[in-house]
């Protein structure tokens, strides 16, 4: 994700000063604004289309998981193919847990965010010393070992059938899930804002800066006396606990846990939904999530054999056109509607 | 009294290229040396071996009497052995700003703080403003590196080595690219940082050379040609001839 402004680095000032991008992460994630309007579209949308709350649901949570993958990639420059190892292991450890012990909705979820991020943090100090290819593949083995793992264990997974029977007593012992899915979606969208509310924290805090940094150039920052290999194993750990929450969550609206929540077409369609929508904003996790389910569920409905060209042929599109996915360009036509004397980073304070 | 940086027998090839060989040197604190020779004399690669950047072939570095040999680069830092980059080496989508607040940040060992709020960690506005102060780049603050004038982008590079608060201070070339007018205020802070502290600086600039040091050492060649106080160094004949006389031809 190489900006133009990363390009030119050295040499002349000037040219790189008409390229200046929106620099800082309080404007990548839209500022204050951001946020509120995730929280508010998602309610609106639950006035106006109660017959997909199932639909919903599933953005809300997948939103969750694909935020997990922009926290690695787009803030820790970490490419990975395997982030369903943690979503997956999330979900069957709630899953676990509600069928045996407790199926209270937030001890599901804490156990969930707990499983991924032990996994996240284990594997990580494993693999990611490497870099590129090498920890591409590494994190596509890590994926496919969990998802056997899961096969195996069938007496608490239920191997390749499933596991269901997961039944959430009701959120705060008052709300009920109903059929409707009314509780299920509310729910969800709570988890994702509160998610996204956190999320920023973390990219605003030291950390996150120092993250930024060794995404950019981990030489330096061994330079100014950093070990980068622990900021990326910490990131990724925290990465752990959003997507095993995430999968939690949707152990909780749905149901059940498959194997497929662990595998590698998730982890992969996770990119996929994250470039659509651009990655280092949190807030273009949540709107390529709404994109890519939101097309593919028309699609599917009326086209159910071609879908997947059209995602193609869209996905062809944003990238050729708007690199920074769906996301920079909403930035491009807020910064059209302000006028046309900002954009260098000079005027906020 | 124990030398801050003692460099002993530092010897560095790559394949058959002898590109340091036997290297030894000493810096006191208070020091002020310059390190300069000819195009290719093998001085970023004396500085990337004192940093351990890279490995070295044979030889020993201490730090403050302790052997830091085979201690990574950051381990080093953390000891107060900071340089700053020949080529500025920054983290091109940061802001000015963002930069030292990592860069002091990292120095206290806070960066592990995930939900703090960097516009709120106590002392840091303030330490981070006194250092733009120093290099005047408080009216770029908040611009990202990337579209900063390049002479910036090195007064930069030096704000970032004095946060570090290092206790020896290595200097790669900080003036080149910088516009003379600029070259004042390294000089300047350069001027006023601890008198106890240990500072190497390699610069081609003579004038600066001159202003700043008050020991040179001469590399000619991945060798240590010879030291001295500045008029010892200008006096004697073997460095007119390899290094004033090699610049001398390349004009
Ligand atoms: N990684 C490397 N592999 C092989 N040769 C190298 C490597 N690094 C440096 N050299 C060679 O070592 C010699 C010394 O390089 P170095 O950069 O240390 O010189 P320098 O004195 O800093 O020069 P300058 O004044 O141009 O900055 C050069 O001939 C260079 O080509
Ligand atoms: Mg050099």
């Amino acid at each position: 994700m190489t900006s133009v402004a990363e390009r030119d680095g050295k040499g002349d000032g000037k040219a790189g000063r008409m390229t200046g991008r929106t620099p800082l992460a309080a404007r990548r994630d839209l500022g204050w604004i951001g946020i509120p309007l995730v929280a508010a579209v998602g309610l609106a949308a639950f006035w106006l289309l109660p017959d997909d709350l199932a639909l919903l649901t599933r953005i809300a949570a997948s939103a969750l998981f694909v935020l997990s993958l922009d926290l690695v990639l787009g803030y820790g420059g970490i490419a990975t193919l395997g982030q369903a190892a943690m979503f997956g292991t999330g979900a069957y450890a709630a899953g676990i847990v509600a069928v045996n012990w407790n199926n209270d909705p937030f001890i599901m979820l804490a156990a969930g965010g707990l499983a991924g991020g032990l996994i996240a943090l284990t594997t990580g100090a494993l693999i990611l010393h490497a870099r590129g290819l090498t920890l591409l593949m590494l994190t596509i083995a890590v994926g496919q070992i969990v998802q056997e793992v899961a096969n195996k264990a069938r007496d608490w997974t239920g191997g390749s059938d499933g596991l269901s029977g997961i039944d959430p007593a009701p959120v705060l012992g008052m709300f009920r899930f109903d059929m409707y899915g009314r509780t299920s979606y509310l729910f969800a969208l709570a988890v994702l804002v509160v998610g996204l509310l956190v999320a920023r924290r973390i990219v605003r805090s030291p950390f996150g800066l120092a993250c930024r940094g060794v995404s950019e150039d981990p030489l330096r920052i061994s330079a100014i006396g950093g070990s980068p290999k622990s900021y990326l194993v910490v990131l990724y750990g925290v990465a752990g606990v959003f997507a095993g929450m995430a999968g939690a969550l949707t152990a909780v609206t749905s149901g059940i846990v498959g194997l497929d929540s662990a595998g590698f077409p998730w982890s992969a369609e996770a990119l996929v939904m994250l470039v659509l929508g651009g990655t280092g904003r949190l807030y273009g996790a949540v709107i390529g999530t709404a994109a890519f389910m939101g097309i593919h569920h028309i699609l599917a409905a009326s086209d159910p054999f071609h879908w997947m060209g059209f995602i193609g042929l869209f996905l062809i599109g944003i990238v050729l056109f708007l690199p920074g996915g769906i996301a920079s360009g909403v930035e491009r036509l807020g910064g059209l509607l302000r006028g046309p004397s900002q954009n260098n980073g000079e005027d906020r304070a | 009294m124990t030398a801050l940086l003692e460099v002993e027998g530092l010897s560095k090839n790559f394949g058959g290229l002898q590109v340091s060989s036997d290297i030894s040197m000493m810096l006191n604190a208070g020091d002020r040396c310059a390190l300069i020779g000819p195009n290719g004399a093998g001085k970023t690669t004396f500085v990337n071996l004192v940093t351990g950047v890279i490995p070295p072939s044979a030889g020993t570095i201490r730090l403050d009497g302790r052997d830091v040999t085979t201690l990574s680069a950051a381990e080093r830092v953390r000891l107060g052995l900071i340089r700053s980059f020949q080529v500025a080496r920054l983290f091109k989508s940061m802001t000015v700003r963002e930069h030292l607040e990592l860069a002091v940040l990292q120095r206290d060992r806070r960066t592990f703080r995930l939900f703090a709020n960097v516009a709120k960690v106590a002392g840091l506005a303030d330490e981070v403003a006194g250092l733009l102060d120093s290099m005047g780049l408080t009216p770029v603050a908040h611009t990202a590196v990337g579209s900063l004038a390049y002479g910036q982008q090195r007064l930069l590079e030096i704000a970032l080595a004095l946060a570090m608060k290092p206790k020896v201070l290595i200097l790669d070339e900080p003036a080149a690219g910088v516009p003379h007018s600029e070259s004042q205020r390294i000089l300047d802070a350069i001027d006023r940082l601890p008198k106890d502290l240990a500072v190497l600086m390699i610069e081609h600039d003579m004038d600066l050379v001159f202003r700043f040091a008050r020991t040179i050492v001469v590399l000619a060649q991945g060798r240590l040609l010879c030291s001295g106080t500045a008029k010892e160094i200008v006096a004697d004949p073997r460095v007119r001839e390899v290094y004033l006389g090699s610049r001398a031809d390349a004009h």
